[in-house]
């Protein structure tokens, strides 16, 4: 069954950018708690909640998200019935301020007009969690309303969530305004730049910010519309993070690896889909002392780890100790080498400098294939 | 390799009724290995590694999982064009009232019509229960440099245990002189691999004569092979030096998994040179709980361990939970090991339970437990 609705996965704007992570890619191709990336998160929400033609808008680096999410059939999207489109803004540069979501849909407005579904669900490459579009759609539809918003209480504002938008709402749901979150407060509605539409409204609202400003965004237009058109607000529950600062991407890491908070994002009936890589199972030895950490697939561990999410076929040699950190793809952590709270990109060999400590509170960032 | 010119068949049609309980509602290759695999991935993927298109997997007993496992194709990446895996049960046909398959030679023969279709200049016969990691298209380099009629995939065994296997007696330059089922005096220790490369044109002649004698028990090994050598036809020896192993029994099964946990163990699956492919499962990586001791472990995605484990190999979605102990065992997909419970030698079958502080298999058994049903909290 498929819903009637297309999905549009979105691409975050040029004033986010992720220390060091985001040189290599988009912040949708950053692998996220060690064998997923994080747009398997959107992708899979949409083809959970029987989304089967969903747009991938690509502003930067496309290699990774390419070779990534390819066809498509790893989540399960049938290609005859179904399709993923990769769109990539091709008219302006990557650091361009014109370069925002506005101007790549207006590149490809004869494709989004052309879509067959009435409504249009727009999720983030670059948020965590996990939502049934199809109740969201429901709710939507039910209300009458030109566009509804899904957002997450959090009552950290001040601290977090320093690169999102909040959304104030009266008490029928009703949004006045979105804005950028100024952390004057701890208790606020951030706004999970989720939103469901019809998509001629879609098409409306994108052209209406193309014609009043070339840097207006779509929540740019929202915010502005919202005062004469009927936006509502959707609650979202469950495990919510924002990858939009490499401490947001470390704690929202971290966060996981209690195993009741990961268990509840991974649920038997809403499976996350990835691409396999085909690896074969982690090979522990003799002289290993693993506690509390999620490991991926093709490893070999002699050595101690502790608190920590390691990646796919990572090599951790005897005497070498992990605490609190994040280890991606083929990295290599040499005898006697010591690393707390880091982030150890892909191929990265760590082998002459025995001690790599960051702060709990601002990880350090080791460089992808860099040799240490 | 050009389009189809070698054509794979695969024998998977074998209970392995001495796997007992693990065989009872599927056909051997089907039984799990190595902490994510089928054993019958080895061979699908041998086939698509060594650049081998399309592949008949030849099932019969308790067939329904086995078919519909090998009929997803793009696992092995066998789905581009003009490429494919299809299964080919027992048939009713218009002329015969033939339905069972009565040797690997019959399953073969049976089959002559799907083979022709694709015109292959060779046909490969393989097992479907063996595992190991081969190139076939290496095979048939030899096959056509040694311009054999049929070429014979051989290892060496240890030569007190020749008797126990189908033994090529060669002249020393890699033809085949004789073939001997379970020799009682053994002259080779050169065991036949059940991998056969056969120049078709050839070996469709003789299975259509092999169909019509009544006397015939249609196998490769008793009837085509010795037909062969007496019409002198060009048998090769192809020696194989890598590993390989036939798990015929649960023993040989754990044991088989065992050899995983040396970081050196000849059949590397680590290989990204040569993968071996498998179903894809959407599960969390492996968790490994605050207070775990994992020493010497195979471990794969979406395993959960909070207790104790040693020396075993622990397949998709098993639980070992708080203050259990796992030692010296394989825990098959799904298999949960609740708190407290004790288990050692022991192979614990798909989605098996064993109840809290229960204690199964024992250090100074003689063999490895099976066990394939629930065992309750408590005792055993």
């Amino acid at each position: 069954m498929s819903v009637k609705a297309f999905g549009i996965v979105s691409s975050p704007d040029q004033s986010i950018h992720v220390e060091g992570l985001q040189d290599y890619r988009p912040i949708g191709a950053f692998s996220f708690l060690g064998r997923f990336r994080v747009i398997d998160f959107p992708i899979s929400n949409m083809s959970n909640s029987d989304i089967n033609r969903i747009q991938v808008y690509v502003r930067t680096r496309p290699r990774s998200i390419a070779e990534h999410v390819g066809s498509g059939r790893h989540y399960n999207i049938n290609s005859k019935r179904g399709k993923i489109q990769l769109l990539f803004s091709e008219n302006s540069s990557s650091r361009s301020i014109y370069n925002n979501d506005i101007s790549a849909y207006m590149e490809n407005l004869d494709i989004i007009q052309r879509m067959h579904q009435d409504y249009v669900i727009i999720a983030p490459s670059y948020m965590v969690y996990k939502q049934d579009y199809r109740q969201l759609l429901d709710a939507h539809v039910a209300s009458g309303a030109d566009v509804t918003l899904l957002y997450h209480k959090v009552d950290n504002a001040r601290e977090y969530f320093k690169n999102c938008y909040t959304i104030s709402v009266n008490k029928q749901k009703g949004v006045q305004s979105i804005e950028k979150n100024l952390g004057t407060a701890n208790s606020k509605n951030i706004f999970m730049e989720t939103y469901c539409m019809k998509r001629d409204v879609f098409v409306e609202l994108v052209k209406a910010a193309s014609w009043t400003s070339s840097v207006y965004t779509l929540s740019d237009i929202v915010n502005i519309k919202c005062k004469d058109m009927d936006v509502r607000a959707y609650q979202h529950r469950g495990y919510f993070a924002t990858l939009t600062s490499l401490e947001d991407y470390y704690n929202a890491s971290m966060e996981l690896l209690d195993y009741n908070i990961a268990s509840d994002l991974f649920r038997a009936e809403w499976p996350i889909y990835t691409r396999t890589t085909d690896s074969c199972p982690t090979q522990y030895f003799d002289s290993s002392k693993v506690t509390g950490s999620f490991v991926s697939n093709g490893c070999n561990i002699e050595g101690n780890i502790d608190n920590s999410i390691i990646g796919r076929s990572v090599v951790v040699k005897k005497g070498a100790v992990i605490k609190n950190s994040i280890i991606m793809a083929y990295a290599t952590i040499e005898e006697g080498v010591h690393i707390e709270n880091a982030i150890v990109d892909k191929w990265a060999h760590i082998i002459h400098a025995k001690n790599i400590r960051g702060e709990a509170d601002a990880p350090l960032y080791i460089k992808r294939q860099d040799t240490l | 390799m050009a389009q189809n010119e070698m054509l794979a068949m695969i024998l998977a049609g074998g209970r392995g009724s001495r796997l007992k309980d693990l065989t009872t509602k599927v056909a051997k290759p089907a039984v799990f290995y190595g902490g994510k695999y089928r054993i019958i991935d080895f061979p699908l993927s041998n086939c698509a590694n060594s650049g081998i298109d399309v592949v008949g997997v030849l099932t019969q007993y308790e067939s329904v999982l086995l078919n519909s496992y090998v009929a997803q194709d793009g696992r092995w990446g066998l789905d581009s064009k003009d490429s494919g895996v299809y299964v080919l049960t027992p048939r009713e046909k218009a002329d015969e009232g033939l339905d069972v398959y009565r040797g690997t030679a019959d399953a073969i023969s049976q089959n002559i019509d799907f083979i022709d279709n694709y015109d292959p200049e060779y046909l490969l016969i393989l097992s479907g229960d063996h595992i190991y990691k081969m190139n076939y298209a290496k095979m048939l380099d030899y096959h056509k440099e040694m311009k054999a009629d049929a070429t014979i995939a051989v290892r060496p065994v240890p030569m007190r245990e020749a008797s126990r296997f189908g033994i090529m007696n060669t002249d020393g330059k890699g033809h085949i002189v004789e073939f001997e089922e379970k020799p009682a005096k053994p002259k080779s220790n050169l065991a036949s691999m059940g991998i056969y490369i056969f120049s078709w044109k050839q070996l469709r002649k003789l299975l259509v004569e092999d169909m019509k004698d009544q006397n015939s028990d249609h196998d490769f090994g008793k009837n085509i092979i010795p037909q062969m050598l007496s019409e002198k036809k060009n048998l090769i020896a192809y020696e194989f030096k890598g590993y390989w192993k036939d798990v015929g029994t649960i023993d040989s099964l754990w044991e088989a998994n065992m050899d995983l946990l040396d970081p050196k163990n000849p059949l590397n699956l680590n290989d990204s040179s040569w993968l071996i492919y498998t179903e894809d499962i959407s599960t969390l990586p492996q968790y490994i709980g605050k207070e775990a001791k994992v020493k010497k472990a195979y471990i794969t995605q979406g395993v959960r361990v909070e207790g104790n484990v040693t020396n075993s190999v622990l397949f998709t979605g098993a639980v070992v939970a708080k203050g259990a102990k796992v030692t010296d065992s394989v825990l098959m997909p799904g298999a949960v090991i609740e708190e407290g419970a004790t288990v050692t030698r022991a192979l614990v079958a798909e989605n098996v339970r064993i109840g809290k502080k229960a204690r199964v298999g024992s250090k100074n058994s003689e063999n490895i437990e099976l066990v394939a049903k629930n065992i309750k909290g408590g005792a055993k």
